[in-house]
């Protein structure tokens, strides 16, 4: 067979698949966008109740049940976590549920509890943080405020040490 | 079926399917398929010192080869392999099934070309060579690699990584394609249905590619798709009972001796070639290429 229609062909095969693979992705990209958008319109309408542990049962509680990633850089730990809120009963809390290496390579956890939702109104909220320092476990106070409906701030103070962790929708 | 194709997927799930084949497909298929060949060579009183060793020995090579691999992932691939993604490359690809279908396919149409390099320019065969110098067709050489058989997929991969794959999945797909091919290094399958013999490398296709018979020379460069060697004219079918092995046989099952032969029968080439450009041309000129002056000189 001639050089050229080895070239020819072997180029065309490269160019069909990776264009396949770009064609999904692209296509995925902007059906995600079309859903984002929409999502928010449906937050800003969605009505307010209270409960008796002070945590709200709307559609605005419930934006903050679901997959969270954390991304940490400190020379305890680099790389991210993630977290799965969920409603159990009438509190909520987080598990870990995922370790992220600095490249995004993941490894399960072991579902350990990391954070109860004490009180939450869908914008603001306190709670008990998990935090491991120095091989110990303590249990510190937290404040929660919500950003968006993709984002949270996670602040805690322990021995005089102030923390703010940004909680990303995964 | 598109928006299966384009959902999103996690990579703890993605890491763990490959792991199942790449991984465990050595204990729940491998071990087991090679003690049934032992069987077989047993029945068909085959079953020799010479085999049993070369079997240790391909085993041996493979370990060596592991070692190198790691070496070199370590020091400068995977490192190499995400700069490029993070510097040349075309929008990085989302993880779904589209995704990683298509990193398959083009980790095995690359495989096509890196393999028919391997056989086609000096240096690629004189780490090759080790992988097609047993005399025998078993699972255990699927194992027998050689020195260098880590070096050149790198230059084969890169491109893919250029075009948006991730790194870690290209090399995951690579991995892939290679345990593939170790259910084929098999005499006990006979030819499969037409439909699958015509698609995809089957272990007939595969015994052509390790026959030292002339017509099987450099043919079935295949992975997992037999399609590639359809296409660019490297194709042959198993009509003559294949004969394995090399054309100059190397009779030892010293696993030193197999894993450098390659390399020494190079090094012995070079020391007969006359003149530094000559010596270079011989990296990348065929296998069996000398220079036309000393060809010459040797038939006068």
């Amino acid at each position: 067979m001639k050089n050229s229609t080895l070239v020819f062909r072997s180029l065309a095969i490269v160019i069909f698949i990776a264009g396949i693979a770009h064609l999904f992705t692209y296509a995925s990209q902007k059906a995600e966008n079309k859903s984002n958008i929409s999502g928010e319109e449906v937050i800003a309408k969605t009505p307010v109740s209270k409960t008796k542990n002070n945590i709200y049962t709307n559609e605005n509680t419930n934006n903050i049940i679901g997959q969270w990633k954390v991304t940490y850089d400190s020379n305890d730990y680099k790389g991210s976590i993630i977290y799965e809120i969920k409603k159990e009963g009438k509190v909520i809390n987080a598990y870990t549920i995922e370790y992220q290496d600095e490249n995004g390579y993941g490894q399960k956890a072991d579902r350990t509890k990391t954070l109860i939702i004490k009180s939450f109104d869908g914008q603001k909220g306190k709670g008990v943080y998990m935090v491991d320092y120095e091989n110990e476990k303590y249990d510190v106070k937290c404040d929660i405020a919500m950003v968006d409906e993709n984002t949270f701030k996670l602040r805690y103070d322990y021995y005089g040490h102030s923390n703010m962790e940004t909680w990303k929708r995964r | 079926m598109i928006e299966f194709l384009s959902k999103k997927l996690q990579w703890v799930d993605v890491d763990y399917w490959f792991y199942l084949f790449n991984d465990l497909s050595l204990v729940y298929i491998i071990i087991p398929f090679f003690a049934l060949e032992l069987i077989r060579y047993a029945y068909q009183k085959r079953l020799n010192k010479n085999l049993v060793l070369d079997s240790i020995a391909n085993v041996i090579t493979f370990g060596a080869f592991f070692v190198i691999e790691i070496i070199l992932g370590i020091l400068a691939i995977t490192k190499l392999y995400f700069w490029i993604y993070n510097n040349f490359s075309l929008p990085h690809l989302e993880l779904n099934w589209a995704t990683i279908i298509t990193c398959v396919l083009l980790a095995d149409f690359a495989y096509y070309w890196e393999h028919r390099m391997m056989h086609r320019i000096g240096i690629g065969w004189a780490t090759h060579t080790v992988h097609h110098s047993s005399p025998h067709f078993n699972m255990s050489v699927a194992y027998r690699f050689g020195p260098f058989d880590a070096i050149l997929p790198i230059v084969f991969s890169l491109p893919m990584v250029m075009l948006g794959f991730d790194p870690i999945l290209v090399l995951l797909s690579e991995v892939f394609v290679q345990v593939f091919q170790t259910l084929l290094h098999t005499e006990i399958i006979g030819k499969l249905t037409k439909p699958v013999e015509f698609i995809f490398n089957t272990p007939s296709h595969h015994r052509v590619h390790h026959g030292a018979n002339r017509q099987y020379w450099d043919k079935n460069y295949a992975g997992i798709l037999i399609i590639w060697d359809r296409m660019l004219g490297t194709f042959e079918p198993e009509k003559e009972k294949v004969v394995y092995g090399i054309s100059e046989p190397l009779n030892s099952i010293n696993p030193i001796k197999v894993f450098f032969h390659g390399i020494v029968r190079f090094l012995r080439k070079q020391k007969q070639i006359k003149g530094l450009k000559n010596k270079l041309l011989a990296f990348i000129k065929p296998p069996d290429w000398m220079p036309k002056a000393q060809v010459k000189t040797k038939r006068e």
